[in-house]
């Protein structure tokens, strides 16, 4: 029980975060879909119709849109296919964590060398995951149907908790899947990797499939697949029994050969292990100048994330500009009144304000969570001791945070540039014409927001670490949300301007230096309360 | 010869006697100094301080004539440091460390590092997370060696090293001290001071209870008494012999550290069977026991 109740204790983030994003992702989109489709039985066709166009584009990421007039259909569509990628990579993170991340920390010897024998110790991990799940899945829906039931459209509690058992299955699959992987790789970070990429491909499979393209039988190995073939909360539809008990014995086949591998392996070691290579001996330092150079050094450790964030938010940008056309014809111009309504608020006229609105307040959210990744860095730097090891070095504790600073912004300098250059090419074969000083200036204007979050992050870092992270993604979450929300309710432009994000306002149209100013003031007042905490803190405490 | 390290009244209170108080210190240039004490004793809390890597709560200490709070860049030019808890690096390999940590210090020359490397044994190839804990420590002696810094202030060096590197270990600090570096050694491993050490200083409970050179410490006049009776001990007369302590019996033996004249504990035998009677200079290890207990 000791061992069973550490590893529920160990997913106590996951499970909040999951439980918030099932609950606010139910419940905000039952709100949105009141607000937007309408009451009438004509007003939700003519949304249903306008929708499901939408839908078709978007059916490599989203469910295939079926009655998207009934809040149940516009959930399914909406909400619980992004509910139920974001469940299975939290399976798989949760896996490598528990399979790979455990025993880098030595937890996992610890266990072992108590008596607790492997197949119980990668039982129990399943299990705790298995009821960690259940209960974030349970809460996440309770929360969407008490929202349904206060905008007196409740779902019908049956058929809400089949949808939340096939979403429960497909994450204790991705939960297997990554326990296995883990198996044949030495670290966390390359269990992760290897993993996303193989779930990654088995999403494609059916998003292909969903698209038209046919891929045979292979669509059955997707989870995916198995588990869109379940639709519960449709009218006319049911759990697909023989589908789901396939997800269950496709992770328990995959949990029983982790079980198997991980009995048959070292601990510490991947199951295949190649003989030790004979390449001599290294005596010297690293010959890679810009390790020696300041700001470039903290660059260049972290060149492939870097990397991974410039190419993705280019895929990422090139996808949202070439469904440009498609949204605003179909939106802009709607029958749909809250529509027209939010495009008119928003400042939407044209093909390149649409691009203006959704694709840099996109990049302002996902520059913001880098920010994030960058702070956690940070926070990680004084607890692993590395912060000590610089401090040993003759370097003055204002240099570490003035570097940190400045090597976030070439950062992110090199990731909008990425993907500015993707929306511009995208734009451009899709035969949209963006200005292209207002292009580049928008662009350029995403570096101060970078900055003034930087600068609050490295404040709250110097003040307290552990909470620094929770912190600032919470002030990015709530001010996305405010933006996003404000013109679709009407929110009056005082709630609006509590976001940072206001400050950057709609550079594709007008200049925006005052707000620049201001971000860049708040980015040196961060700087400045940074310096002041991290010279009077003491290190690694 | 003046003070590489110098303490006055240094105090850090973490609150619930925790922390390092009224510390008055001074280390010599060119001496060895062992800084001994149990785990929590405050041996790290005084290193941070050295290091101004933790602010004291009052009173100062300079190192090399700097202040060690205000100076502390000027001061780390000067000074090679080996963590107490060594750092994680996670997938850099050791060349990728050292040349960033070269780039920050300024100092630190190939040819050193590759001295210190092939002496340790120690192939800057490969991942840190693959390298054992012996191998990690092995990287936290080269970045503090390789520079030949002035003044090494070494916490627990010896941590996760096999004998054959310790031996290494002793050699790289002897060459240090050869070339007239002040080395500051904390550790609760009694044979690495003994091995290298000029003077000790003890920290027990946040205060420094001795400090004196290796030899006098060694030779504080007690001696570590054993004595076997051929029946019942006269456990109460020997219990009332002044400077008897850490009186242990087992049976028919008695042991204990005896300070001071030998004529009471001769006259309270006198009456007695002794089949057997020891009296020894005590080591170091007992020496240090002898202050906690």
């Amino acid at each position: 029980m000791t061992l069973l109740r550490i590893a529920v204790r160990s997913h106590r983030t996951g499970l909040i975060a999951t439980a918030l994003l099932a609950a606010i992702g139910g419940a905000v989109n039952a709100i949105g879909f009141v607000l937007i489709a309408g009451t009438t039985a004509a007003e939700r066709a003519v949304f249903a119709q306008q929708m499901e166009l939408l839908g078709r584009q978007l059916s490599y990421l989203l469910p295939a849109p079926l009655q998207l007039d009934t809040m149940a259909g516009y959930l399914v569509w909406r909400a619980f296919g992004v509910i139920g990628i974001a469940y299975a990579f939290w399976g798989l993170l949760s896996a490598t964590g528990a399979g790979r991340g455990d025993e880098e920390r030595g937890l996992v010897e610890e266990w072992l060398s108590a008596g607790v024998s492997r197949a119980r110790w990668l039982a129990t991990r399943a299990l705790a995951f298995a009821f960690v799940a259940a209960t974030s899945l349970v809460i996440g829906l309770a929360i969407t149907e008490v929202a349904t039931i206060g905008l007196s459209e409740a779902l019908p509690i049956g058929a809400l908790f089949l949808q939340g058992f096939v979403t429960w299955a497909l994450a204790l699959v991705t939960f297997a899947l990554g326990t296995f992987v883990s198996q044949l790789v030495t670290t966390r970070r390359a269990a992760s990797s290897i993993g996303g990429i193989l779930v990654l491909a088995v999403f494609l499979v059916n998003s292909a499939a969903r698209s038209g393209l046919d891929v045979g039988v292979v669509r059955w190995l997707s989870p995916f697949y198995l588990a869109e073939r379940s639709t519960p909360l449709l009218r006319g539809g049911s759990l697909d029994a023989a589908a789901t008990i396939a997800l269950f014995v496709e992770a328990l086949v995959l949990l029983a050969l982790a079980g198997l591998a991980f009995i048959r392996r070292d601990v510490g070691a991947s199951l295949f292990q190649g003989r030790a290579g004979t390449s001599p001996p290294v005596w010297r330092p690293a010959g890679d100048p810009l390790l020696r150079l300041p700001v470039l050094s903290l660059v260049d450790q972290q060149r492939l994330w870097i990397l991974t964030w410039a190419i993705a938010l280019a895929a990422l940008a090139w996808f949202l500009t070439s469904l440009t056309k498609t949204v605003v014809d179909a939106l802009g111009t709607s029958d749909i009144p809250a529509m027209r309504v939010y495009f008119e608020r928003a400042g939407i006229t044209a093909y390149s304000d649409f691009v203006g609105v959704i694709w840099f307040s996109t990049l302002l959210l996902l520059v913001s969570l880098f920010i994030v990744a960058q702070v956690n860095g940070w926070a990680a730097d004084d607890a692993e001791g590395r912060l000590e090891t610089i401090l040993s070095a003759p370097v003055s504790r204002t240099r570490v945070v003035v570097e940190r600073l400045a090597a976030v912004i070439v950062a992110v300098a090199l990731i909008v540039a990425a993907s500015s250059a993707a929306v511009y090419l995208a734009a451009g074969s899709a035969g949209i014409s963006l200005p292209f000083g207002r292009f580049v200036f928008a662009s350029a204007d995403v570096v101060p927001v970078a900055y003034a979050f930087a600068g609050i992050g490295h404040a709250l870092v110097g003040w307290r670490p552990r909470v620094a992270v929770v912190a600032l993604g919470v002030v990015a979450a709530i001010g996305y949300l405010t933006q996003q929300f404000a013109p679709l309710f009407g929110w009056p432009d005082w709630v609006k301007n509590t976001s940072l994000y206001a400050l950057y306002g709609t550079p594709m149209s007008k200049d925006e230096w005052g707000g620049m100013a201001t971000l860049v003031a708040i980015g040196l007042a961060g700087t400045a309360v940074a310096l002041v905490a991290m010279r009077r803190r003491d290190v690694g405490r | 010869m003046s003070d590489a390290i110098a303490t006055h009244g240094l105090t850090k209170d973490y609150g619930a006697g925790r922390g390092i108080f009224d510390l008055d210190l001074t280390v010599m240039e060119g001496e060895v100094f062992g800084y001994l004490g149990p785990n929590g004793a405050g041996k790290t809390t005084t290193i941070k301080l050295l290091m101004g890597l933790s602010h004291a709560t009052r009173g100062s200490a300079t190192i090399l004539g700097l202040d060690a709070d205000r100076d502390a860049v000027a001061v780390k030019r000067k000074v090679g440091y080996v963590p107490g808890e060594l750092p994680q690096f996670g997938g850099w390999r050791g060349s990728e460390i050292v040349a960033y940590v070269a780039g920050l210090r300024g100092d630190l020359a190939e040819t050193d590092v590759e001295a210190v490397a092939k002496r340790l044994d120690l192939d800057l190839g490969r991942k840190y997370r693959e390298y054992s804990h012996g191998n990690k420590q092995k990287l936290a002696l080269l970045l503090a060696f390789a520079p030949k810094p002035s003044l090494l202030i070494l916490d627990e060096p010896t941590s996760g090293l096999d004998p054959l590197h310790q031996q290494e270990f002793y050699g790289l600090v002897r060459d240090a001290r050869a070339r007239g570096a002040t080395i500051f050694i904390s550790s609760h491993v009694l044979s690495e001071v003994e091995h290298v050490c000029d003077r000790v200083g003890i920290v027990r409970d946040g205060h420094l209870a001795t400090v004196g050179p290796l030899d006098q410490l060694v030779g504080m006049r007690a001696h570590r008494i054993e004595i076997v009776f051929a029946g019942t001990p006269p456990i109460e007369r020997i219990r009332a012999i002044p400077g008897f302590e850490q009186i242990a019996v087992d049976e028919h033996r008695v042991s204990g550290m005896f300070r001071g004249e030998f004529e009471p504990l001769l006259a309270a035998l006198a009456s007695a069977h002794v089949t057997k009677f020891e009296s020894r200079e005590p080591s170091l290890e007992e020496i240090f026991l002898g202050f906690y207990r």
